[in-house]
């Protein structure tokens, strides 16, 4: 019953070299069509990729690159887990507010009463960024293993929830006095950031993110969970043949999911922007999830994949500084790329069929 | 001369990758008759009229309309010429309504649409054929009877004068079965021609004027329908008499290992599907479950293997009961199970063979401790399960979906039986149309397989729709007839033609009668 000759058939088989030459066309495409709209926007189209490319290849901006890799990367990192199981987590960005919320909650807590050592404050903000991070991502999960609830809707409603409440508490209680009214926290003490583990935050955020790939790769290559996660994505079925307990396996996996975005949100706040702010993050819980399918939800992939995009970041900001591009025209160029890189994706899974009629055969 | 048939369809060959779905199949419907195609699952009755309404395209053959020689591309083709076609699953837009549904994709309707003037006109339409439509009803408001309905008027709207009805009575109440076979019965008398696929004798017998009955992608034969009975439809259905000896020693049959009692469920749509079930399986004996596909049998293994909840009733394995307990504590007492769908159910095809052969054992020690999966022990044991079960692939490492059927069924007897995942013999086997769609060297496997963990001390529950099959390897026979069982007997003693007759439901409506 199609309306136009056109369907969308679902691919059985792709090759591995057609998928990477697929990913790389959609990279290189999708700079055409960004070339093409700096050229509508009469801008210096050499001078616009030259900035872009600087970011790759300076060191002072590949740091900043990676820098903002990291929460990219450390979400796209437990979204590979959830996605494994077929659970649509797209509810990282809330993770990650709710994790900074997490992590600037210990920290006020340590500067108002002072309970802790100060070594032990940046370790007891991993972990509560990660518990609150993870429960967020829990109630979706407990509706979709109990009740077969749409996760896709429940954890982006979570989003909201999650941004609303952080604004709240940034222009209401947590509030810096001394901040002249802007919406801000305390800044962090030196103690509470990345610069105290190694004396340059993209070193300590790198090393977590490959920390954190490694754990990944072991529980999929040897964990029972992570085979019970894998059949459970690939045939729910099966998997109840096989007597897994799904309730219990889908809410761990969301947990650790959830909670590594939280911990994506510790490390904005840490590693990049030393303070609680409304707009911690310009979306890079969403960017996660491109980064996951393109790296094709191997953690060895996300590392690389979430750097690059967290250079594209860091090239959309360079933009705007040096060729003065309007902020919307910045927007436009990431959303370009997005756009293909998605659409790349998709053409792996399906294959569009001209024509009506099929052979079947 | 004599009036060319509404459709001949002549040799028509079609092959899918790894089944022949229609061999040489010939096929005529003439005006005014309704012709049932009545076959197994996967005798290719589908595909045959998938053919005739443009969706495939077959590899040989010629196809007449109306004594025309047609070229039928597409459904667009099919429906210039008169074909309509009713799928297994209905293909409308929830979202829309009644009319919007008929009108959608035709021609005619044109640019502008008198939508009161087709409510009429559709309404009319309806009720000259007894039902009551309301043309602005919204498709998800209609019940399936009502949407079936629906997609018949579609077809008839567009002067359809041949209709495919593909299995139209499976998601019917038996009401509404009624009120279709007395529209089909109507349209045949205003001289359209009605091909209504089904695997039900019954059905044959009420509604149709002559019968075709396909089996593994071949025609077996054509009749009228006053000319045979359901027990001779049963058989041309099933197969032919007993060709191989499985060997099997003389064993008295031991202590019960499932006991089943006054068992109760429901199907997946929600109806009553058990309706008190009673039967005891023992050692070393194989229950052969015979019954027409769709008359509880799923639902009873399922229930068995703690799938599916009981409503009513118990399950006794080993003397311990299990009704509704999970199906990892039922496999964990000892009961294997061999699925129906080995590909939805029985395998991940897009894993790995070992994935596949430790989808259960994986949990179990030597094979993990703790969290962990210990891969090199899991190797070697796979390794070894290929070797004795003759499973035939490259490597341990090859996705499952490459494996043929017979292989992958090899696959799950090894995971089930070898012991892997409670150690020991299996005590009760629950095998579900184990053989379906499989070629006669791997039949033969799993038959002689299933003998021989009889043998060596199992209770074997084996469902086939099979009847020949059951008699070759059975120790007794249960019939299963609308959730109910019809009778037991011992195989040595069974007589075939009572048991057709059970199987077709005719025996009870004799006594009730
Ligand atoms: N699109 C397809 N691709 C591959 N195999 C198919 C396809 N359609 C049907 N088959 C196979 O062809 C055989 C006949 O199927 P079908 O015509 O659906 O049988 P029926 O309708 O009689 O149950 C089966 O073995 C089935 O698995
Ligand atoms: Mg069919």
């Amino acid at each position: 019953m199609a309306l136009l000759p056109i369907r969308f058939e679902r691919r059985l088989t792709y090759t591995r070299t057609a998928a990477i030459l697929t990913t790389i066309l959609a990279i290189l495409l999708a700079f055409g069509a960004v070339a093409i709209l700096f050229i509508i926007l009469g801008l210096d189209v050499a001078a616009a990729f030259q900035t872009i490319l600087n970011v790759f290849i300076t060191p002072r901006l590949f740091f900043q690159a990676v820098v903002r890799g990291v929460p990219i990367t450390l979400a796209a990192l437990g979204l590979a887990i959830a996605f494994r199981m077929n659970f649509w987590n797209i509810g990282a960005e809330g993770q990650i507010y709710m994790g900074a919320f997490a992590s600037t909650g210990i920290v006020l807590a340590h500067i108002y009463y002072g309970f802790l050592p100060e070594v032990l404050v940046l370790p007891t903000m991993f972990l509560t960024a990660f518990l609150a991070g993870g429960a967020w991502c829990l109630l979706p999960a407990v509706l979709k293993a109990k009740l077969n609830v749409n996760e896709i809707l429940t954890t982006l409603m979570m989003n909201f929830i999650a941004i609303l409440w952080v604004a709240y508490l940034i222009y209401g209680p947590w509030r810096d006095p001394e901040g002249f009214g802007f919406p801000l926290s305390i800044p962090f003490p030196d103690y509470a950031k990345f610069l105290f583990i190694a004396g340059n935050q993209a070193y300590t955020g790198f090393t977590i993110t490959l920390i954190v790939a490694a754990l990944i790769y072991l529980l999929f290559r040897y964990g029972k969970l992570g085979f019970e996660l894998t059949v459970i994505g690939q045939s729910l079925d099966a998997a109840r043949y096989a007597g897994i307990n799904i309730a219990k396996a889908i809410v761990l996996g969301a947990f650790l999911s959830g909670g590594l975005a939280g911990i994506g949100g510790l490390s904005i706040l840490s590693g990049i922007i030393g303070r609680l702010r409304p707009d911690l993050s310009p979306g890079y819980g969403y960017t996660a999830i491109i980064v996951s399918f393109l790296a094709a939800l191997n953690p060895w992939l996300i590392v690389p994949a979430g750097i690059f995009f967290g250079g594209l970041f860091t090239a959309g900001e360079a933009l705007q500084a040096t060729l003065k591009i309007p902020g919307a025209a910045v927007e436009m160029f990431q959303s370009i790329i997005f756009i293909f890189i998605i659409f790349g994706e998709f053409l792996k899974r399906y294959r569009i069929v001209v024509g009506g009629g099929g052979s079947g055969g | 001369m004599s009036e060319s048939p509404l459709v001949l369809m002549k040799d028509i060959v079609k092959r899918f990758p790894g089944v022949l779905a229609n061999d040489h199949v010939t096929f005529e419907l003439r005006r005014g008759e309704v012709h049932a195609l009545l076959g197994e699952n996967g005798a290719g009755k589908t595909t045959l009229m998938n053919i005739l309404y443009g969706l495939y395209k077959p590899d040989s053959g010629e196809i007449y309309v109306k004594g025309r020689k047609a070229n039928i591309r597409s459904p667009r083709d099919a429906i210039r010429l008169g074909i309509g076609m009713v799928h297994q699953h209905f293909r409308l837009i929830p979202t829309h309504t009644v009319t919007e549904n008929i009108i959608l994709g035709l021609k005619e309707a044109g640019f502008v649409i008198n939508y009161k003037k087709m409510n009429e006109e559709i309404k009319r339409l309806a009720e000259s054929y007894g039902w009551k439509i309301n043309p602005d009803a919204r498709m998800w408001q209609l019940s399936a009877g009502e949407k079936q309905q629906v997609e018949i008027l579609k077809a008839l709207y567009r002067k359809a004068e041949i209709l495919i009805l593909d299995e139209p009575t499976s998601v019917l109440t038996p009401q509404e079965t009624r009120a279709l076979f007395r529209a089909v019965r109507r349209m045949a008398e205003e001289g359209k021609g009605v091909i209504f696929i089904t695997h039900k004798l019954e059905e044959v017998m009420e509604v149709s004027d002559r019968v075709t009955v396909m089996r593994k992608g071949r025609v077996v034969v054509t009749k009228n329908t006053r000319d045979t009975n359901p027990q001779e439809l049963a058989n041309y259905m099933v197969g032919r008499p007993v060709i191989f000896e499985i060997e099997k020693k003389e064993l008295q049959p031991g202590d019960p290992v499932a006991v089943i009692k006054d068992l109760y469920a429901m199907s997946d749509k929600g109806v009553l599907a058990l309706k008190g079930v009673n039967l005891e399986v023992r050692r070393n004996e194989i229950l052969g479950l015979a019954g027409v596909t769709g008359n509880g049998q799923v639902e009873l293994v399922e229930v068995i293997t703690g799938l599916r909840k009981a409503v009513k009733g118990r399950v006794i394995i080993d003397g311990k009961d299990v009704t509704n307990r999970s199906p990892r504590e039922i496999m964990e007492l000892g009961v294997a199970y061999i699925p129906p769908e080995t590909l939805r159910w029985g395998v991940v095809p897009s894993l790995r063979v070992v994935d596949n052969l430790f989808l259960k054992a994986y949990r179990y020690p030597p094979f993990s401790k703790s969290a962990v999966i210990d891969w090199k022990k899991v190797y070697e044991k796979a390794e070894e399960l290929i070797r004795e079960f003759e499973i035939i692939t490259p490597s341990p490492f090859v996705k499952t979906r490459t494996l043929s059927g017979g292989n992958i069924q090899r696959l799950i007897l090894a995971r089930e039986l070898s012991g892997i995942i409670g150690g020991g013999v299996p005590k009760l086997i629950v095998a579900a149309y184990p053989t379906k769609g499989l070629d006669v060297g791997a039949t033969e496997f799993v038959l002689k397989t299933l003998v021989k963990y009889r043998d060596m001390g199992s209770g074997v529950l084996l469902v086939s729709e099979d009847l020949e099959e059951i008699l070759r390897v059975s120790d007794r026979v249960a019939v299963i007839f609308d959730g109910k069982i019809m009778g037991v007997f011992k195989s040595s003693e069974a007589d075939i033609e009572e048991i057709g007759l059970l199987m077709a439901g005719v025996k009870e409506k004799a006594k009730a009668g």
